[in-house]
């Protein structure tokens, strides 16, 4: 009799705890596929290419052996490499001020309204739209010798034929690229500090306008920092992307003349997929890993949004 | 006793049956019948996209189906992904490709790797290997085999021509001048100083309707030019005993500065022309000379002028005008060609390879030579001699007579293992050439480079290939 009543009552506690377990599972249990299908498709390349990078892969020879450090020694002995990094650094450099700058110019005409402004920003928002591709293509027509506009109008201005190799004279296939580039990403900063401007607080601007605040000291006082957080994050959108730049290049000058506009992407192509040293392209791989996230980390701490 | 005989007379019946298979056949009628057992079943080819393809999916894939019941799966590659494409696939053991157009300078790479079936047992099975001897030397001797295995049929007769304006090289006014001026006949150069010697006189006279000459400077060309002229000036590529690069000799350095040279009487930026650049300013006279591979002839003569592939071309201005010649120096570069070969991971070899020969065979390979929207050239000592093929337009016979002694003095494209690498350094040396660098600093740069590589490979395994390499006929002229 004792027993059964022990028996009656332990069941319902049973029942009790599995439903607790089940409701603070739940949601565990409900991403859970997600979180795997995430793993699989995410994490496994990771660590497949961090295991090939220590081993002695290439297309011709099937070498599985694991050679240790070595393809990552071999990283600081390849000079053609850090230029990569250097030229990639000088485009970014260059080409990431002006893109912010020519985006904030763009806002701060667009704030205010006016007549077919939509049209306008829509028009202006285009290039952001097209393929990176098929941007350096149409610049490298643009730039072309005999028959680009770029030449044509250039040599209206000068009265005479200007003929200017742009994907070829070392003085000017960097302007070419970051011409193209700024082009093709300007409207996008544009896009996001004209909706960051348009949040700025209109009372603080009118009491400014009312104290007779000088528009340089309303834009240093009350514009920036109200955009600042949208500038950082605008920034390290194309910032990143800047240190991935490959498809107008690739069109524009395919990393020449020689090496001289060479990326780190276009370079990681050439060595995967053109040179078949898939363990050494593996190896540079996680060195531009390792690259972004310290960048990353580095500004996202600055913008203290990391918490 | 009776069974036994019969059994042998059956077998004896059999062999003279497969005996006389090839004797009563021609190759393509041989791999015909030999196919129809595969009806039904699917093959699948990789073709360089483009024009190339047009072959396989306009004419040979269609009418191959309609004979044996096979249909054929065209795959267009871009030409610098072929290579990748064939070692993945090999590499993942998907069989996804059953036969393969093969560039013949990666046949030690793709050979060595595995990826490539040996053809030997399936030529002699299906008697293909008389009709092997009719393609022209410098093809079958040098594109076909590795380590003494067949492992492709040269399928495209890829050589450099020079191609030059008659109507201004017989021009009685010109003519005079030119010889007044420099003392020899207005002509087709017969080397290099000549050649600039008249592109230059053409340029003063005539530019800027016409210029002396116009080249297409962006990769691959002129590294193919810079082979050339490096060998025909007596240049070598390595050092045999060492493997140690010796392009930086001053050979090396005549040619880079030559060829830099020539840039001043060709048209203001023609360092950023490519093939078709080059093809519209000739086809539009605005170049008097240039060279080429083979299929710039057949344009310029308006050959397939009707063709709706060929809208892009422009039309020749200049059609009946143009001469055909051998390349300054005599020996041209071969530049790139085609073999058809097997993938050793195909599921249908067997269909695969009959499919190859049937296209390769002298009478396909000839219908397949004429069609006016494909780039493969004339390959056979058949092609060159065809009464049909000669008679497509007036000057046809002067072309295959120039495509013919060009092909049997051609130069063999370098080949050696991952010689995409050495090619990638020849080409960037040849862009750091028309930004202005110094030659000097170039070929110093592109010797190291070429070191690297071969020190990468290994010196003695790169040493073994070159050496093979060097010694065939067609490697350094004699």
């Amino acid at each position: 009799m004792t027993s059964s009543i022990s028996l009656d009552s332990a069941k319902p506690a049973r029942g009790h705890a599995i439903a607790r377990v089940l409701e603070n599972r739940l949601p565990y249990l409900i991403i859970a596929p997600a979180i795997l299908i995430l793993l699989l498709v995410g994490l496994f390349p990771l660590i497949y290419s961090l295991v090939v990078s220590f081993q002695h892969v290439t297309m011709t020879e099937n070498d599985r052996s694991f050679v240790g450090l070595m393809n990552y020694a071999e990283l600081f002995r390849d000079a053609r490499l850090w230029e990569a990094l250097g030229h990639t650094a000088i485009i970014t450099v260059i080409a990431l001020p002006l893109e912010l700058l020519i985006g904030f110019l763009m806002a701060q005409l667009f704030i205010d309204r006016m007549l077919g402004r939509q049209v306008f920003v829509a028009l202006l928002v285009l290039p952001t739209v097209i393929s990176p591709i098929v941007a350096g293509a149409t610049w490298r027509l643009m730039f072309d010798v005999r028959f680009g506009p770029v030449g044509e109008i250039l040599s209206f201005f000068a009265g005479e034929p200007v003929r200017i190799l742009w994907t070829v004279n070392p003085s000017f296939v960097y302007p070419a690229i970051i011409i193209c580039e700024v082009w093709q990403w300007s409207p996008f900063m544009f896009l996001l500090l004209l909706a960051a401007l348009s949040n700025v607080d209109q009372s603080q601007l009118e009491a400014a306008e009312l104290d007779g605040a000088s528009y340089f000291r309303v834009l240093r006082a009350i514009v920036l920092p109200s955009i600042a957080p949208v500038i950082a994050v605008a920034c390290l959108i194309r910032g990143l992307d800047l240190v991935r730049i490959f498809d107008i290049i690739w069109a524009l000058t395919e990393g020449g003349p020689g090496s001289m506009t060479e990326t780190i992407s276009l370079y990681t192509y050439v060595q995967g997929f053109s040179q078949f040293e898939t363990s050494y392209t593996a190896a540079i791989a996680f060195l531009v890993i390792a690259l972004l996230t310290v960048i990353t980390t580095v500004v996202l701490k600055r913008m203290e949004l990391a918490r | 006793m009776k069974f036994k005989t019969f059994l042998g007379a059956t077998a004896l019946v059999a062999l003279a049956n497969t005996a006389t298979y090839a004797a009563d056949k021609d190759a393509a009628d041989a791999a015909v019948e030999a196919a129809k057992k595969y009806s039904g079943t699917t093959i699948s080819i990789v073709w360089e996209a483009g024009l190339q393809s047009l072959d396989p999916l306009n004419y040979s894939g269609p009418k191959w189906e309609k004979l044996t019941g096979i249909k054929v799966k065209v795959v267009e590659v871009p030409t610098d992904q072929m290579f990748t494409k064939i070692l993945q696939d090999f590499k993942s053991g998907a069989g996804a490709y059953d036969a393969l157009n093969v560039i013949p300078s990666w046949m030690p790479d793709l050979a060595r790797a595995g990826a490539l079936e040996p053809l030997d047992k399936y030529v002699d099975k299906y008697g293909y290997r008389d009709e092997l001897q009719d393609i022209a030397a410098a093809y079958r001797d040098n594109q076909m085999q590795y380590d003494g295995k067949i492992y492709g049929f040269p399928d495209d007769g890829d050589v450099m021509l020079l191609y030059y304006r008659k109507d201004i090289f017989e021009d009685p006014k010109m003519k005079d001048e030119f010889k007044a001026k420099f003392g020899y006949e207005l002509a087709p150069p017969k080397d290099w100083k000549q050649f600039d010697e008249i592109g230059q006189f053409i340029t003063d006279k005539m530019a800027p309707k016409v210029y002396g000459a116009g080249f297409f400077r962006t990769a691959p060309y002129p590294q193919y030019m810079f082979q050339e002229r490096f060998r025909m000036e007596g240049g070598k590529f390595f050092n045999p005993d060492t493997m140690k690069a010796t392009v930086n000799s001053d050979v090396g350095l005549k040619v880079f500065s030559q060829m830099k040279a020539e840039n001043k009487f060709m048209p203001p930026g023609v360092e950023q022309w490519n093939f078709v650049d080059n093809l519209a300013a000739f086809l539009q006279g605005t170049t008097a000379m240039t060279i080429s591979w083979p299929p710039y002839g057949r344009w310029a003569a308006g050959y397939g002028s009707g063709e709706e592939a060929l809208k892009w071309v422009p039309k020749s201005q200049i059609a009946g005008k143009v001469g055909y010649a051998i390349n300054p120096l005599g020996r041209p570069e071969l530049g790139v060609g085609f073999d058809l070969s097997v993938s050793a991971t195909s599921k249908n070899k067997e269909a695969a390879y009959l499919f190859i020969q049937w296209l390769n065979s002298k009478k396909t390979s000839l219908e397949r030579v004429q069609l006016p929207y494909t780039l493969r050239d004339p390959f056979r000592s058949s092609h060159y001699a065809s009464e049909k093929y000669r008679s497509l337009w007036p000057d046809a016979p002067a072309y295959l007579d120039t495509i013919k002694l060009s092909g049997e003095r051609g130069l063999l494209d370098l080949s050696l293992l991952q010689q995409d690498k050495y090619d990638e350094a020849m080409t960037k040396a040849i862009s750091s050439l028309w930004a202005g660098e110094e030659p000097k600093t170039i070929l110093d740069r592109m010797a190291q480079q070429f070191d690297a590589i071969t020190d990468k490979v290994g010196v003695d395994n790169q040493k073994a290939v070159y050496k093979v390499w060097a010694a065939k006929p067609g490697a350094y002229p004699k």
